[in-house]
C-alpha cells in the first residue's frame, strides 16, 4: 500500500494537500486558464507599452516646445519707427524686458543659411533681403500652463508698433497639442489595461464557478464535516493563482519580442539611440543588457509585475467567487 | 450536549409549482446531556434523517432554538459553525463516500480537516479500519465495495477524530448481527467517554437487544422521549 510506504516529505505533503477530494486538478485544470491569461498578459503588455511610451512622448513634447516663441521681422535693416535704431535692434530692445524671458537670441548669418539650406543651397549670401530670425526661450515654470505665458497676439502687437510686419509664432501651441494628444494616447493605453484586467476578472470568476459546480459533492461534504469557508476557498485560490502566475509569466515573455520591436520603431521619437543588434543572441547576458537598453525601465518594472498581477488577480477573484457561492450552503 | 426548544422544519424546496414542501419536523423539544445515549424512532417519513440533519449542522430550524455542545445555533458566525461541525461525526443513511477517494483519503478526511500530522493520520486510519475489518481494503474506492463495506468506511470515517457528537442514520441496516453488534458496544464505550450519540433506526431486534432511552417521531412530531 503506498500509504504505509515512508514517502519524500514533499510528496507527503503533496498527498495531504490532494486527499481532501476537492481533486482541483480535475476542477480547474492547467491548460485553458494560463493560455486565456498568457494572450491578455500580452494584450496588457502591448497596451502598458503604449502608455509608457505616450507618456514619455507627452513630456518630451510639452516641455520642448512649449517655452519657445519665434519673430520675423522683416526689413531689418531699414531705420525702425523711431529712429536711430534699426528695425531688428528695435525689437531685439523691445523683448529685452519681456517677463519670463530666459534667452533672446537672434539668429545668425550662418544659422539662417543652414536653416534655408535645404531650399536655398549652401549660400552664405543672399540676393533677397532676409527677415531677422529671433528665438525668445521663456522660462520653464511660466509655460503655457501656468498662464503668465505672454500672449503672442498681444507681443505681435507690442512689436508691431516698434517695426510694422513682425511676426509672431508661438511654438507652445503645437507642443500643448502634442501633449494633449499623447496624453488621451496614454488615457486610452490605461483603460486597455483596465479593461483587460476586468475581462481578467470576469474569466477566472467564471473558470473558478465552473470548478465549483464539477466539484459540487466533495464541497458540499467536506463543508458539512467541517471545513471553514477560509480553507475551501484558499485552496481553490492558490490553485488559479498559481495558474494565472503561469499564463503571466509566458505572456509577458512572449510580448517581450514585440515590445523590443516596437521600442526600435520608437526609438528616435523617444530620442534614445537604438542599440546595435547583439553579436550572438544566444548569449543571454548580451540579450539582458539588449532589453535593458533597449526598454524604457518603467516598462520593464511592469513587465515583470505582470505575472504577480495576474496571480492577485487570480486570487482576489477567487477568494471572492467561492466565498459568495458558499453562503448558499447552511 | 443537545437541546431543542419548540424546533419546527420545513425544507425549502417551493419547486417550479409553487408548492410547498411538507414540514418535516414540528414543534420538537428535547435534551440530551454530555455522553447520554438515544435511540431515534419512527416509521419512514417521520422526520427522522431531518432531525439528524438540524442536529449536523445540515440546516437550520425553520423556528424554535437549537443549542449544540455549549453553543447557540442562531446566532452563531460561520466559522463558528465550521469549528463546530468538526466536532461531530456523522453516519449518513446513502454513506456518502467520495468515489474517486480511496478508502484511507476517506477515512482520513476529519483528521485533515483538523490538520494533523499525516504519520499520526496513517496510524489512526489503519487503527480504524482494522477494527471495522477493512485494513486490507484501505487503497480501494468506495464503488469497489460491498453495501456492508461502505456502511463500515462511513463508521470509521465518523468516529476517526473522536467526536463530541455521533450522529448515526440506520447505521446498521446492511451489517450483519454480529456486526451491528460490535458497533452498539463501540457506541456504548464512546458513549462512556463522554460522547453523545443518537441512532436513528428501525431494527427492532437490536433495540430490543440494547434497550436504552429513546426519542420517538410521528409525522414530524416528538411523541415519546423516555
Ligand atoms: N431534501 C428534501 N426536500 C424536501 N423534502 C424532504 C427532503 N428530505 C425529506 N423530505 C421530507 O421530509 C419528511 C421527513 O423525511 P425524513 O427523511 O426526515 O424521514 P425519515 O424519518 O428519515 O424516513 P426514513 O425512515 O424513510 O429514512 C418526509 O415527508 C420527506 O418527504
Ligand atoms: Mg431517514
Amino acid at each position: 500500500m503506498a500509504e504505509r510506504a515512508a514517502p519524500g516529505l514533499l510528496a507527503r505533503w503533496h498527498r495531504a494537500r490532494r486527499a481532501d477530494g476537492l481533486a482541483l486538478r480535475r476542477a480547474l485544470p492547467d491548460r485553458l486558464l494560463p493560455l486565456l491569461v498568457a494572450a491578455m498578459a500580452v494584450l496588457a503588455a502591448l497596451a502598458l507599452a503604449g502608455a509608457t511610451g505616450a507618456a514619455i512622448l507627452s513630456a518630451r513634447w510639452s516641455a520642448g516646445a512649449a517655452s519657445l516663441l519665434t519673430i520675423q521681422v522683416p526689413d531689418p535693416d531699414a531705420p525702425a519707427a523711431s529712429p536711430p535704431s534699426t528695425r531688428a535692434d528695435a525689437v531685439l530692445a523691445a523683448l529685452a524686458d519681456t517677463p519670463g524671458a530666459s534667452r533672446v537670441h537672434r539668429l545668425d548669418k550662418a544659422e539662417l543659411a543652414a536653416l534655408l539650406a535645404p531650399w536655398l543651397g549652401q549660400a552664405t549670401e543672399f540676393a533677397l533681403t532676409l527677415p531677422a530670425i529671433i528665438e525668445l526661450h521663456m522660462a520653464a515654470e511660466t509655460g503655457a500652463e501656468t498662464g503668465a505665458d505672454p500672449d503672442a497676439a498681444s507681443l505681435a502687437r507690442r512689436l508691431a508698433t516698434v517695426a510694422p510686419g513682425t511676426l509672431v509664432e508661438r511654438n507652445a501651441e503645437w507642443g500643448a497639442r502634442l501633449g494633449r494628444l499623447a496624453d488621451s494616447l496614454h488615457g486610452c493605453a490605461l483603460l486597455a489595461v483596465a479593461i483587460v484586467a476586468g475581462i481578467a476578472v470576469v474569466l477566472i470568476a467564471a473558470t473558478t464557478r465552473a470548478g465549483l459546480a464539477a466539484r459540487r459533492m466533495p464541497i458540499e461534504l467536506i463543508h458539512a464535516m467541517g471545513a471553514s469557508d477560509g480553507y475551501i476557498a484558499g485552496r481553490f485560490a492558490r490553485r488559479t493563482a498559481l495558474l494565472a502566475f503561469v499564463g503571466g509569466l509566458a505572456g509577458s515573455v512572449a510580448a517581450l519580442p514585440l515590445l523590443v520591436l516596437l521600442s526600435r520603431v520608437a526609438a528616435p521619437f523617444a530620442q534614445a539611440a537604438p542599440s546595435p543588434a547583439p553579436a550572438s543572441p544566444a548569449d543571454w547576458a548580451t540579450l539582458l543588457a539588449l532589453l535593458r537598453d533597449t526598454l524604457p525601465t518603467p516598462l520593464i518594472v511592469t513587465l515583470l509585475a505582470l505575472a504577480p498581477a495576474a496571480a492577485t488577480i487570480g486570487w482576489l477573484t477567487t477568494q471572492a467567487t467561492v466565498r459568495a457561492w458558499l453562503r448558499t450552503l447552511p | 450536549m443537545i437541546r431543542l426548544r419548540d424546533v419546527s422544519f420545513r425544507y425549502e424546496t417551493a419547486g417550479a409549482s409553487g408548492a410547498q414542501a411538507p414540514v418535516a419536523l414540528r414543534q420538537v423539544s428535547f435534551a440530551v446531556p454530555q455522553g447520554g445515549f438515544r435511540w431515534l424512532l419512527g416509521p419512514s417519513g417521520a422526520g427522522k434523517s431531518s432531525l439528524l440533519r438540524l442536529l449536523a449542522l445540515g440546516a437550520r430550524p425553520t423556528t424554535g432554538t437549537l443549542e449544540l455542545l455549549g453553543t447557540s445555533i442562531a446566532p452563531a458566525r460561520r466559522a463558528a459553525l465550521a469549528r463546530l461541525r468538526r466536532r461531530i461525526g456523522v453516519v449518513h443513511q446513502d454513506f456518502r463516500l467520495l468515489p474517486d477517494l480511496p478508502v484511507f483519503d476517506n477515512v482520513a478526511l476529519p483528521l485533515r480537516l483538523q490538520r494533523r500530522p499525516e504519520d499520526e493520520v496513517r496510524d489512526e486510519v489503519h487503527a480504524i479500519l482494522d477494527w471495522v475489518g477493512l485494513g486490507s481494503r484501505a487503497a480501494a474506492r468506495p464503488p469497489q465495495l460491498s453495501g456492508g463495506e461502505q456502511q463500515r468506511v462511513a463508521i470509521a470515517r465518523a468516529v476517526i477524530h473522536r467526536p463530541a457528537l455521533v450522529l448515526a442514520d440506520e447505521p446498521t441496516n446492511a451489517l450483519d448481527e454480529h456486526q451491528a453488534t460490535r458497533l452498539m458496544d463501540l457506541f456504548r464505550d464512546l458513549s462512556g467517554l463522554g460522547t453523545t450519540i443518537v441512532v436513528a433506526t428501525h431494527n427492532d431486534a437490536l433495540i430490543r437487544r440494547r434497550p436504552a432511552h429513546a426519542l420517538e417521531l410521528a409525522h414530524g412530531r416528538l411523541v415519546r422521549d423516555g
